[in-house]
């Protein structure tokens, strides 16, 4: 059967303040960024009022919480005020079939295949990435003016909706989880002292993380920050790196001095080779702390093997190549060496992830350190490249949206169609979803199925009684 | 004087006096008993024998002059007195303490040119001539001498060394170095010193002495040409004690040297520049495989100069000692006496300064901990490191490295004394000597972490504490509580909390009750903080406790769910009651009236009335229907 699916996509995505009046005809002024901008004018101008307007109309039955989202036949609309009077607002054509029925086509909208979590999950993220490289609409605003914050915007979504996989959106963007390195104490401590030293030879640096491969291992910085640079460094920067690694080979080979300490660093951000370049170049800067405590830092990634430092610099520091060197000199070879230590770590200790393919399949999520582990995905890079139907990762999602109702604790099993069962558990702020397939089982069956996989995979940590 | 260029050695403060050679003194060492014998007049003015210190009475005597003495020697237990004043016998003289008794002599045999004698054993003597060794016991009762052994070898020239009862008897020039063990009633020879083919060896350049409990014989080579001397250290360790060079020390000078041991290490004189270096064959050094060179563990420094009270006519002068003097005769293993000035001095080591001048911390470790006070020195070492601005933290767990290798390979021993061993294993041969400077967590929590625990040092006490932790846990030794303890009160301190919980999570911090309770208590203002310790007991398995959270956390059912055994009733019955939920009120009691366990605790304890009462107040219509149950 060859069904013709057209997958959800982004009809407009709009940010606006609610705040400025507008004169009759001016109404305009109130857009501060518009996606498509083949849209005209007229169609922005009407499409922010009518926001606007069932924002106010929706606003008066329920005052203390703004409305999250509009659903239509055809559409999903998404609201998020990230800061006062700021509202940004995505607007999804909802996927869709065509079928034919007494010869005519019709097309059938598939409501319940867009989750609004996983959607204002998206638009959140879309705003927490915005902060943490340009800081905040409203600081911007007051530090220089609206045109400047209109090109900041302009200059970051135009490229970040581009990178928006929304087809293969689900449960993961809810939980924007990191994923932790399993690793021993002593690998950990020895990353540990590595930081220290860091922090204690270069006053300058003041939060230092450590990834190795896609997973964290230390992260000097608040989870919450934390969890969009992940998003940053897993999402974006990371891959571009190895793409050009692949590319260029990027390991650094001395064979002049085959006694010199093994050093394969480089840097990620700042700049790459270190013996050409004549100027630091530019460092990306972001903007860390935003609830509290907004400040600036020097975001600097650099590499070496699969090991990952980025370093967090005081925004004021004066940058220059002679720090690059002297960083460069002093992380390569304890990087390099850290970093074969956790690797043969790995191989010997972390089985890889190849479980069978009719195993039940997990994911867990810890609310507290923002702690993920998915072995239903295949990869961290949102490819929609999983490992059970799509169907069960909904009904965990569906899960997740409801877990308000089962307090500290409690379990949910559902039986799907086709031989899944999804059981989805919650405690102590964690969440545990796991997706069985198996045919002719009962429910005691899978309940026995669920205790293996909590005893093995839930180790050393309290979960509650069921 | 600034710290770098201090002096580290020093001479002691209260030298021996003694009468000064002169025409008609004559002054002698014992090496043995570490006596100075000033003779005058050949003995007939008499004889002051003086110890090693001041604080030991002198003793003095007369003897008859029969001529100039060669050698003067107390046996051990100061019995018998030893004086050698031709090359072909030895006159002994039973001695009570204050005068001589009686005298007998000893010849060597004939065609036999006497070298010397020493006292091997209390009552044993030998005498060493150039054919050989001669061993006999005295017998003062019957003032005779019964010959023991007679060894022959060829020798020239010999050097004792009384704490090990080693002869080193050198022919050939000394290109010929044979060891011989004295035993009580025999010698025997032990293997050859091996050097090079042919090459010659002056008395003076051979020390006998001992490092780390080790004999050693130590020869000081002269290198022809631009090349710098070196002191070859051939230790009695190989099989049989047969003598193996295993060090060499780097002196880059030339010219005359002396060599002195103290605490272990070896101290070389130079006379003319007026220094001395500090080696320590314990430390690592360049090695082909065999034998390790080594450098001087500091600079080279002239010895603390040192000055006499001179009683004056009008008032007390002070006379400068020169130091480095020609006058100098130095003995082992600390000894330097200035026959001129009458003077006998004890070399002593002052470690801090010594330490001062090391500038690496992980190399100064190493040496602290081989030093028989090096404890509290390394320690203040350690903290003085450690508040710094930037302490380098790669050498202080390096550091630290040293020190729990140390710490675990003792608490092996000890473990392995307290193990019983399996019948028919023969029984631990002794318990192991404490290794000289033991620091366990103890000590370093008290006399380093503890110092910087002060607001503007939290940051260095951090970054000490978990490089101390990380080595700890190198060496697979278990942190103590207050380890885990301060780690985590400094955390929350510092505002870490990010830190804390990562560290929790990668099992940093060992479980236990005590830490999930201060955890507990961190909830309040950290959430995350109260799961990690439920986690924490949970792995202890306290579900007592875990209970407990539970109710506090309102979440009753979870709390029964999660074990019904030896709990109390009225507890969950309360917190059902103050919850307000009827509902709720309504399971908990049913469970518990319901359960076996139970049931008969409601006849018995009058206190649960109350809940019954407060479930009729609840449920009016049903109350009936509870009571028949």
């Amino acid at each position: 059967m060859t069904t013709n699916k057209i997958e959800v996509e982004l009809k407009n995505f709009f940010i606006f303040n609610s705040s400025w009046d507008s004169k009759e005809g001016e109404e305009y002024k109130k857009v501060l960024y518009y996606y498509p901008p083949t849209d005209e004018i007229n169609t922005q101008v009407n499409n922010v009022g009518l926001v606007e307007a069932i924002i106010k109309f929706t606003g008066n039955f329920k005052p203390n919480a703004p409305v999250n989202s509009l659903h239509t036949q055809k559409k999903r609309q998404l609201y998020y005020q990230p800061e006062e009077n700021y509202w940004m607002v995505m607007t999804l054509n909802l996927p869709h079939v065509a079928k034919s029925r007494n010869g005519s086509t019709v097309n059938e909208y598939l409501e319940e295949d867009v989750h609004d979590t996983v959607y204002e999950a998206v638009l959140k993220q879309a705003y927490l990435m915005y902060r943490l490289f340009a800081g905040t609409f409203c600081s911007t605003e007051k530090k220089s003016d609206v045109s400047h914050l209109r090109n900041k915007l302009e200059h970051f979504f135009s490229a970040y909706l581009k990178t928006l996989k929304l087809t293969h959106c689900d449960i993961l963007n809810v939980f924007a989880g990191i994923h932790f390195l399993p690793l021993d104490k002593q690998n950990f401590l020895n990353v540990q002292c590595f930081i220290n030293s860091l922090e204690c030879n270069y006053p300058m640096i003041r939060y230092v993380s450590f990834l190795f491969n896609d997973s964290l291992i230390w992260s000097g910085i608040e989870p919450n920050d934390m969890q969009i640079i992940y998003q940053y460094l897993i999402g974006t920067l990371l891959p571009a790196h190895m793409e050009t690694e692949l590319q260029g080979g990027s390991i650094p080979r001395n064979p002049l001095s085959p006694f010199a300490s093994l050093h394969y660093g480089r840097f990620i951000t700042g700049p790459s080779n270190l013996k050409t370049a004549g100027s630091v170049g530019k460092i990306p800067k972001i903007f860390l702390n935003n609830e509290t405590n907004p400040s600036v830092f020097y975001f600097i990634v650099y590499r070496a093997l699969s090991s990952t430092v980025c370093l967090f610099i005081d925004g004021e520091t004066d940058l220059s190549l002679h720090l690059f060197k002297e960083l460069d000199e002093f992380m390569g070879p304890k990087l390099s060496s850290i970093a074969s230590d956790i690797a043969e770590y790995c191989t010997k200790h972390i089985t890889s992830t190849n479980t069978p393919d009719g195993a039940p399949r997990f994911i867990y999520f810890n609310k507290l350190n923002l702690a993920y582990k998915s072995t239903v995905h295949l990869d961290n890079r949102q490819t929609g490249n999983v490992a059970c139907n799509k169907e069960s990762i909904k009904v965990m999602a569906d899960m997740n949206a409801k877990r308000a109702l089962m307090g500290h604790a409690g379990e949910t099993i559902v039986k799907t169609m086709n031989d899944y069962w999804i059981v989805g558990k919650i405690s102590n702020l964690r969440e545990f979803y796991i997706a069985i397939q198996q045919k002719n089982a009962s429910l005691i069956d899978i309940s026995d199925e669920v205790k293996k996989i909590c005893d093995t995979e839930l180790k050393g940590i309290f979960f509650h009684p069921m | 004087m600034n710290a770098s260029t201090e002096p580290y050695l020093e001479l002691s403060d209260n030298p021996v006096r003694f009468e000064a050679v002169n025409q008609v003194t004559n002054v002698f060492f014992d090496d043995s008993n570490k006596q100075v014998f000033a003779v005058r007049s050949g003995g007939a003015m008499g004889v002051v024998v003086k110890g090693s210190s001041e604080d030991i009475p002198a003793i003095n005597f007369r003897m008859d002059d029969k001529g100039p003495v060669i050698s003067i020697k107390f046996s051990l237990d100061h019995n018998v007195l030893a004086v050698q004043r031709t090359t072909t016998s030895v006159e002994f003289m039973n001695f009570n303490g204050t005068t001589i008794e009686s005298e007998y002599t000893q010849n060597c045999k004939k065609n036999s040119s006497l070298l010397g004698f020493v006292w091997a054993q209390n009552n044993e003597v030998a005498l060493i001539t150039d054919h050989g060794i001669e061993l006999y016991m005295v017998i003062p009762e019957k003032k005779a001498l019964k010959h023991l052994k007679t060894t022959s070898a060829t020798v020239q020239w010999f050097v004792w060394c009384s704490r090990n009862k080693i002869a080193l008897l050198a022919s050939s020039h000394g290109s010929h170095l044979q060891p011989i063990l004295f035993k009580p009633g025999t010698i025997s020879k032990l293997s050859k010193v091996e050097t090079e083919p042919g090459r010659m060896t002056l008395e003076r350049d051979v020390t006998l002495a001992t490092l780390y409990d080790v004999p050693a014989v130590l020869i000081l080579r002269h290198q022809s040409g631009p090349q710098t001397a070196e002191v070859h250290v051939h230790t009695l360790s190989g099989p049989g004690q047969a003598p193996v060079k295993s060090h060499v020390l780097r002196l880059n000078l030339s010219g005359r040297f002396a060599i002195n041991v103290v605490d272990d290490l070896i101290l070389v004189h130079h006379q003319a520049s007026r220094s001395s270096q500090v080696f320590d064959i314990a430390l690592p050094g360049e090695s082909d495989g065999t034998v390790t060179y080594h450098k001087a563990v500091a600079p080279a420094r002239s010895l603390k100069p040192t000055s006499l009270k001179l009683p004056g006519l009008v008032e007390p002068s002070t006379h400068k000692c020169e130091l480095y003097s020609p006058n100098w005769v130095v003995f082992q293993p600390n000894i330097v006496i200035d026959a001129k000035l009458g003077c006998l001095w004890h070399i002593k080591l002052c470690l801090p300064v010594l330490c001062s001048q090391i500038s690496d911390l992980p190399l100064c470790t190493q040496l602290t901990l081989k030093r028989t006070c090096g404890k509290d020195v390394l320690l203040k070492l350690i903290l003085e490191h450690a508040k710094l601005p930037k302490p380098s933290l790669h050498k202080l767990q390096e550091s630290s490295n040293h020190i729990n290798s140390v710490y675990r390979s003792w608490a092996e021993a000890e473990l392995q004394m307290q193990t019983a061993s399996p019948p028919g294993a023969p029984p631990p041969s002794r318990p192991p000597s404490p290794p000289r400077v033991l620091i366990n967590q103890a000590d370093i929590y008290q006399q380093v972490l503890q110092k910087l625990d002060k607001e503007d040092l939290l940051q260095n006490l951090e970054w000490t504490l978990i490089s101390y932790m990380t080595s700890l846990s190198e060496f697979g030794i278990p942190a103590e509580h207050t380890l885990n303890e301060l780690l985590i009160t400094t955390l929350v301190r510092r505002n870490k909390f990010t830190a804390l919980m990562q560290m929790l999570q990668y099992g940093v911090v060992a479980d236990s009750k005590p830490l999930a309770c201060l955890l507990l208590s961190l909830g309040n203002l950290h959430p995350a903080a109260s799961q990690l310790a439920l986690d924490m007991l949970a792995r202890l398995g306290a579900n007592e406790e875990i209970q407990e959270v539970l109710l506090d956390q309102g979440q009753l059912l979870s709390a029964l769910k999660l074990s019904q055994e030896g709990v109390s009733p009225r507890k969950f019955l309360e917190a059902a009651q103050n919850s307000g939920d009827p509902a709720l009120f309504h399971s908990t009691l049913f469970c518990f009236k319901s359960s076996a366990q139970y049931a008969h605790a409601f006849l018995k304890d009058e206190r649960l009335d109350t809940f019954i009462q407060h479930y009729k107040s609840l449920f009016p219509d049903s109350s009936n229907n509870s009571n028949s149950k």
